[in-house]
């Protein structure tokens, strides 16, 4: 498989299911559960893409993957399938040492991942 | 499954606590608030370090992992730590993992993660992952504790259990039914070891049992007795039950073992107990009859004659009283002793054995034994001719010459021996356990320290006066005895002075009079309790009087003269009185004229002593005796009481007058007061006066009657001088106007 670079969607939606799911925690919206969720997901993705580009930079192919993994779930949790699908290309190709389009990959992930938090933000606004 | 209501299990925490850790930050936050919305209280790490951190002082109920935490320790070197912490052993861990990743689940357990779980966001499928865990967690810890349990009651009870497979040959004991053998924990023991340790004669039988169980696939129990390795002995018991396969074969046994040596131990000593006589060590009375029934039926088998000796000592009751109970036991262990040496006694209990001894066994059955307090029985299984069983009893009587030392004191002890021969003197036992008593009794009526066979010519006697005895015993706590006075009277002034006390024994509504019980109790040693219980009594009386008519006179106590010289007398009655707040001279003692002479030397210090307290001493009966004229002028005395026999006969026999005179002319001369008992006729009363004796007590007077009765006959005869005496009384009265003077006065 070649890695093309993909552009991202101009707005990117987060997935209606997964935000229901995510309701069904708070049915009533009392506790402000969905808040809370976008707001952690915000901090901890900023986060982890920046480490990210720093294991880029010094070539560290497994903190690589490790990032991968983490952000792959936390994204799929709030909606953003698109991350996760790219994280989880990511995690995959280091855990199978097929690196070759790694690079790529990654450039891909950090695109999606600025795609999402400009989702997650547009829906913390609203 | 969404209630957690529907897990709520006894003995589960009604919130389990969770550890969640996940470095996820967003899937923590979510698993926490689904977890949190299905009752579970949660804590959250963001690491497994953090979570390390929080389980230094804090346990929770279960811990979610999350597997795959990069950056730092992963779940699976978090769960590894975990299980090294101390407490941390059995906590469940669930161990959270990618759906994808087969890796990690079996990573997952080598790590020591109780499950695993996919990841999702079903989250009651993970509550109820949970719940499961905790379930099972406490389910296990239960099954723990009641291993440990059952281990240690086990333990307790030198118990242990084991299994036997046919197949496999194999026996498998439990650690604790190793330790019954003594053997430890890991030893290896297979079933021939076992019964090699099993001694040798009884292995066969032992090995014969075996076979014969499994031959018919019964339930083995039987007791085994066992030589440890370390020497000792032990008996082991053994119970199995056979377990079939489906077919329905015996597949082998599963059962216990438990060492009951000690109960053994205990049922053998209660079985002696049960049977022998734990002061003496002698066989008690189950023991004697059950002997004596196996030698009757060898008796009657081989027509031979048998014999019981009822051996009973003689006032002992007096030592036991005098000495104490254990001085008394100590009497009762020596005199066992030496009764055993009379006959060939054996000790053994031998139901059971008796058969297999052949025809001779009987011989066995001789022996002593004690039925109880000073009664004892020598059992001969048999004998030729009555002089066989006389020998026996004279040899008894002989060893008991001996003096027997207890307490420091040297006893002389005898006894009496009742014999009945096996048929002739009764065809049962029971026939012939009573006719030795008879023969006993009869014994002992006649001044025991003897021995006699029964004969039918006794039949009758000794037992009620047996009953008699042992309710006399009983008659002071009962408060069954009484005392009844008899006024004396001076006739010239018509006023009571004084009144003798004679006792009664209201014994179930009947009043027994003294003549009935005063020899057995002195024959017994009773009149001691019983004279002791009369001197209290009298002076409790006295102070009744005192108060109630102003009473200041004495009341006459009659003693046994051996009680004159108990050196306890002065102070008993010195606290009778006292306890009272009467004086002493409220007690006047009297003993009979026999009975001082009898005893003279004894009783002279003791009627000193008395007379220097107050007490005032009259001599009984004066006149029948045979009274040392010389004595009588040195005797501390004070009074002379002229025997009824003399006063019946006055005016009918001029010898008896003579009597009375010589006494009356005797008394004035040593300064002591006569009396005459037995008044009953006018007549009497005015030919005793007439000599010169104005002291009279009898039945014209009153006869003996309750306290309560004689103050009233104080007040209706007395007091308005209604009786025909009183006015007899003041017409011989010449000389003196006292009666007159007395007036309608009570009492002075």
């Amino acid at each position: 498989m070649t890695a093309q670079p993909t552009r991202p969607a101009a707005v990117a939606q987060l997935d209606a299911q997964a935000l229901a799911r995510l309701r069904e925690l708070d049915p009533d919206g009392r506790h402000g559960v969905v808040v809370r969720v976008m707001n952690t997901f915000e901090s901890s993705s900023l986060r982890l893409l920046g480490e990210l580009k720093l294991a880029r930079d010094r070539d560290d192919t497994v903190a690589i993957g490790g990032i991968a993994h983490t952000l792959k779930s936390s994204s799929a949790s709030v909606g953003a399938l698109a991350l996760s699908a790219r994280c989880a290309e990511v995690e995959h190709a280091v855990r199978d040492g097929q690196i070759a389009d790694l690079a790529t990959q990654v450039e891909n992930l950090l695109a999606e991942g600025e795609q999402a938090l400009v989702a997650v933000r547009a829906m913390l606004r609203s | 499954m969404n209630s957690p209501l529907s897990f709520a299990d006894a003995g589960l925490p009604e919130q389990p606590q969770v550890l969640l850790v996940d470095d996820d930050e967003v899937n923590l936050l979510m698993t926490a608030l689904a977890l949190r919305d299905r009752g579970f209280r949660i804590s959250e790490a963001a690491s497994g370090e953090r979570a390390l951190e929080l389980l230094v002082d804090w346990a929770p109920d279960i811990i979610v992992l999350d597997a795959i935490m990069p950056g730092g320790l992963d779940g699976f070197d978090t769960c590894r730590a975990i299980r090294t912490m101390a407490g941390f052993e059995n906590v469940p861990v669930l161990m959270l993992t990618g759906l994808d990743d087969d890796a990690s689940i079996s990573r997952a357990y080598q790590a020591g993660a109780t499950d695993f779980f996919v990841k999702a966001t079903q989250w009651s499928l993970l509550a109820g992952r949970l719940h499961y865990l905790l379930r099972a967690s406490r389910t296990r810890i239960e099954l723990e504790r009641s291993t440990a349990k059952l281990a240690r009651a086990q333990d307790l009870a030198r118990m242990g259990s084991f299994d036997w497979r046919r197949a496999e040959g194999g026996l498998v004991i439990s650690p604790e039914g190793l330790r019954v053998f003594g053997f430890g924990p890991h030893d290896v023991v297979s079933l021939r070891a076992l019964l090699r340790m099993v001694p040798r004669e009884e292995r066969r039988a032992l090995l014969r049992l075996l076979h014969e169980v499994l031959r018919h696939s019964s339930v083995l129990a039987t007791d085994v007795p066992i030589d440890l390795f370390d020497g000792r002995q032990r008996i082991i018991h053994v119970e199995a039950e056979p377990e079939f396969n489906e077919h329905g074969h015996s597949a082998g046994y599963t059962g216990i073992v438990q060492d009951v040596t000690d109960r053994r131990i205990a049922e053998d000593k209660i079985r002696h107990l049960a049977n022998f006589d734990a002061l003496t060590g002698l066989p008690n009375r189950r023991q004697l009859i059950w002997r004596a029934e196996r030698a009757l039926e060898h008796a009657r088998r081989l027509q031979h004659q048998f014999a019981l000796l009822l051996i009973d000592l003689d006032r002992f009751k007096i030592i036991n009283d005098t000495l104490g109970h254990s001085a008394g036991d100590e009497l009762l262990m020596e005199v066992a002793r030496r009764l055993r040496g009379c006959v060939r006694h054996s000790d053994q209990v031998m139901e059971g054995a008796l058969e297999a001894a052949g025809s001779r066994s009987h011989r066995t059955l001789e022996a002593v034994g004690r039925l109880g307090g000073d009664e004892f029985v020598a059992l001969l299984p048999e004998v030729g001719e009555d002089g066989d069983a006389e020998r026996v009893a004279q040899r008894i009587l002989e060893v008991m010459r001996e003096p027997i030392f207890v307490s420091g004191q040297e006893c002389f002890v005898t006894a009496s021996v009742g014999v009945a021969i096996f048929p002739r003197d009764g065809g049962t036992v029971a026939d012939l356990m009573r006719n030795s008593d008879v023969a006993m009794y009869s014994v002992k009526a006649q001044g025991r320290n003897s021995s006699a066979i029964y004969g039918p010519q006794l039949a009758g006697r000794g037992r009620e006066k047996l009953e008699l005895e042992t309710a006399l015993h009983k008659a002071i706590e009962r408060n069954e005895l009484v005392l009844h006075y008899q006024p004396k009277i001076d006739v010239r002034s018509a006023r009571m002075v004084g009144a003798e006390a004679l006792m009664r024994w209201n014994r179930g509504g009947r009043l027994v009079p003294p003549g009935e019980f005063i020899p057995l109790a002195e024959e017994t040693g009773l009149i001691v309790p019983l004279s002791e219980w009369a001197l209290r009594e009298a002076a409790r009386q006295a102070k009744i009087w005192q108060t109630s008519f102003g009473f200041a006179d004495s009341i006459a106590v009659n003693l046994p003269s051996h009680l004159f010289s108990r050196s306890d007398l002065i102070e008993h009655i010195h606290q009778c009185v006292t306890s009272f707040n009467v004086p002493h001279r409220v007690i006047m003692l009297e003993i009979t004229e026999t009975n001082l002479m009898k005893d003279l030397q004894d009783v002279i210090p003791a009627l000193h002593r008395l007379n220097e307290i107050g007490v005032e001493i009259a001599i009984d009966d004066f006149g029948t005796g045979y009274s040392s004229l010389a004595y009588l002028t040195t005797l501390p005395i004070s009074e002379l009481k002229i025997d009824r026999s003399f006063v019946r006969d006055l005016g009918i026999t001029p010898q008896s007058s003579a009597v009375v005179t010589a006494i009356i002319a005797l008394a004035r001369s040593l300064g002591l007061r006569v009396i005459a008992e037995g008044v009953e006729t006018l007549r009497q009363m005015e030919v005793l006066h007439r000599l010169g004796c104005g002291a009279m007590q009898g039945f014209l007077f009153s006869r003996p009657i309750a306290p309560e009765d004689l103050e009233r006959w104080l007040e209706q005869t007395v007091l308005p001088r209604k009786a025909p005496w009183i006015g007899q009384a003041s017409e011989l009265d010449f000389g003196t106007d006292a009666a007159r003077a007395a007036g309608g006065r009570l009492y002075n």
